[in-house]
C-alpha cells in the first residue's frame, strides 16, 4: 500500500497538511465564522426578545381581559341591584296608592252604607205610620169604632 | 487489470525540500489545496454580507456552523463554543477531502486516505485536548485516568489502562478515517475494473458491464455517505475527547 510507504509521503504530506491548515484556521474559519456566529447569536436574541414583547403584550391584554370582565361584572350587579331597588320602589308606591284607594273607597262605603241606614230607617217609620193608619181605618170599618192612632201604632209595632 | 492501490500512490508535482526534509508539493497537496479553496469559497461568500435573514449560501453555512456548535454544545457544554472554529476546521476539512476525492474522471487523490494526513488531523485533535486538559487543570488533569473511591492497586490498574487507551486515541482516530477511505476507494476501483473486464467480453460486448455498474453507482452514493459520516464521527469524537479535557469527571 502506498500509504505505509513513509519514506516517500510522510513529511510531503504533513508539511502540507500543517500550512494548508494553518490556512484554513487562522486564514479562513477565523476570519469568518465569528461574523456568522455574531449574526447567528443577534438574530437568537432579536427572535427571544420579539417572543418576550409578544409575551409581554399578551399578559397585558390578558389583564386588560381580566379588568374588562371585572367591570362588566360590576356594572351588571349595579345594574341588577339598582333594577331590584327600582322594582321594589315601585311595589312600595303602588301599595301606598292601593291603600290610600283603598281607605277613600271604605270611606265612601261607610257613608253609603249610613246613607242607606237612613233611608231604611225612614222607609220603616213611613211604613209604620202606613201600616197604623191601615190598621185604625180597618178597625174602624169593622167595629166602627175609630181606635186612636196611638193605640193602632203601638198594637202594629207589637205585631212587627 | 489495474491496481485498485494504483490510485493511492503520491506523485510529487514539484519537488521541494526544507532542512533536509522532503517537503515536495504533491497530488495529495494538490487536492489539499481544493479541498481548502473550496472552503475558503464557500465560507467566504457565505459570510460576506451576514445578515439576520440569511441568503442560500449564509443558510448552508450557518447550518454547518450550527451543526458544529450544537454538537459541542451537547458533548462539551457550553464551555464548547470556543473550540468551535476548531472543530469546524477539522470537521469541514476532512469533509471536503472526503468529498473531493469521490469526483470521478478528474484523477480525485483523497487525501484523507493517507493514515497520515488522518493521522496529522488527530494529532491536532490530541494536542488540542492535552493543552487544554494540562492548562485547566494542570496535574490534576492524570485524575482523568483515575476511577473514583477505588483502593490503591485497582487504582494503578486501572490508570495504566485509562493511559494506554488515551495515548491510543489518535491511532484510532486516523486509522478510523483512513481505512474507511481507502476501503470505499478500493471497492469502487474493483468495481470499476469489473466493468470493464466483463464488458469487453467478445462475443457479447458491454452487457455484462451493467452490473457492476449499477453496482458502482450504489456505491458512490455509498461513499458519499459515509464521506460525510466519516467527517462527522471524526469532528464527534474530537469533541468528545475535548469534553474529558475540559470537564474532568
Amino acid at each position: 500500500m502506498p500509504q505505509f510507504d513513509f519514506a516517500h509521503v510522510l513529511w510531503p504530506q504533513l508539511a502540507w497538511l500543517a500550512v494548508f491548515f494553518a490556512v484554513l484556521y487562522f486564514g479562513v474559519v477565523r476570519m469568518t465564522l465569528p461574523k456568522l456566529g455574531k449574526v447567528m447569536d443577534a438574530r437568537e436574541q432579536s427572535i427571544s426578545g420579539d417572543l418576550a414583547t409578544a409575551k409581554a403584550a399578551k399578559a397585558t391584554a390578558d389583564e386588560i381581559d381580566a379588568q374588562y370582565h371585572a367591570e362588566m361584572g360590576r356594572s351588571r350587579d349595579e345594574a341588577r341591584s339598582a333594577i331590584a331597588a327600582a322594582k321594589a320602589a315601585a311595589a312600595k308606591s303602588t301599595e301606598a296608592s292601593l291603600a290610600k284607594a283603598g281607605a277613600k273607597a271604605d270611606e265612601a262605603l261607610a257613608d253609603a252604607e249610613a246613607r242607606i241606614a237612613k233611608a231604611v230607617s225612614k222607609a220603616e217609620g213611613a211604613l209604620a205610620d202606613a201600616a197604623a193608619e191601615s190598621a185604625q181605618a180597618i178597625v174602624a170599618k169593622l167595629t166602627g169604632v175609630e181606635p186612636k192612632l196611638d193605640a193602632a201604632k203601638s198594637a202594629v209595632s207589637a205585631r212587627a | 487489470m489495474a491496481n485498485p492501490m494504483e490510485q493511492f500512490s503520491v506523485q510529487t508535482i514539484k519537488p521541494l525540500e526544507v532542512a533536509g526534509y522532503d517537503v515536495s508539493f504533491t497530488n495529495s497537496s494538490l487536492w489539499m489545496l481544493f479541498a481548502l479553496v473550496a472552503i475558503s469559497i464557500f465560507l467566504f461568500v457565505g459570510t460576506a454580507k451576514p445578515q439576520l435573514v440569511p441568503g442560500r449560501w449564509q443558510a448552508a453555512t450557518e447550518y454547518l456552523y450550527d451543526f458544529v456548535r450544537k454538537m459541542l454544545d451537547e458533548n462539551v457544554g457550553p464551555e464548547g463554543r470556543r473550540f468551535a472554529p476548531l472543530i469546524f476546521s477539522i470537521f469541514i476539512f476532512v469533509l471536503a477531502c472526503n468529498l473531493l476525492g469521490l469526483i470521478p474522471w478528474v484523477g480525485a487523490f483523497t487525501p484523507t486516505s493517507h493514515v497520515t494526513v488522518t493521522f496529522g488531523l488527530a494529532m491536532i485533535v490530541f494536542v488540542t485536548v492535552c493543552v487544554v486538559g494540562i492548562w485547566r487543570h494542570g496535574f490534576h488533569f492524570l485524575a482523568l485516568f483515575w476511577p473514583k473511591d477505588a483502593n490503591i492497586f485497582l487504582g494503578a490498574f486501572v490508570f495504566t489502562i485509562e493511559f494506554l487507551s488515551f495515548l491510543t486515541r489518535p491511532f484510532t482516530l486516523a486509522i478510523r478515517l483512513f481505512a474507511n477511505m481507502t476501503a470505499g476507494h478500493v471497492l469502487l476501483k474493483v468495481f470499476g475494473t469489473f466493468v470493464v473486464t466483463l464488458g469487453s467480453f467478445g462475443a457479447l460486448p458491454y452487457v455484462f458491464g451493467i452490473l457492476p455498474l449499477g453496482v458502482n453507482i450504489a456505491l458512490t452514493a455509498l461513499e458519499v455517505l459515509i464521506a460525510v459520516v466519516q467527517a462527522y464521527v471524526f469532528a464527534l469524537l474530537a469533541s468528545l475527547y475535548l469534553n474529558d479535557a475540559i470537564n474532568l469527571h
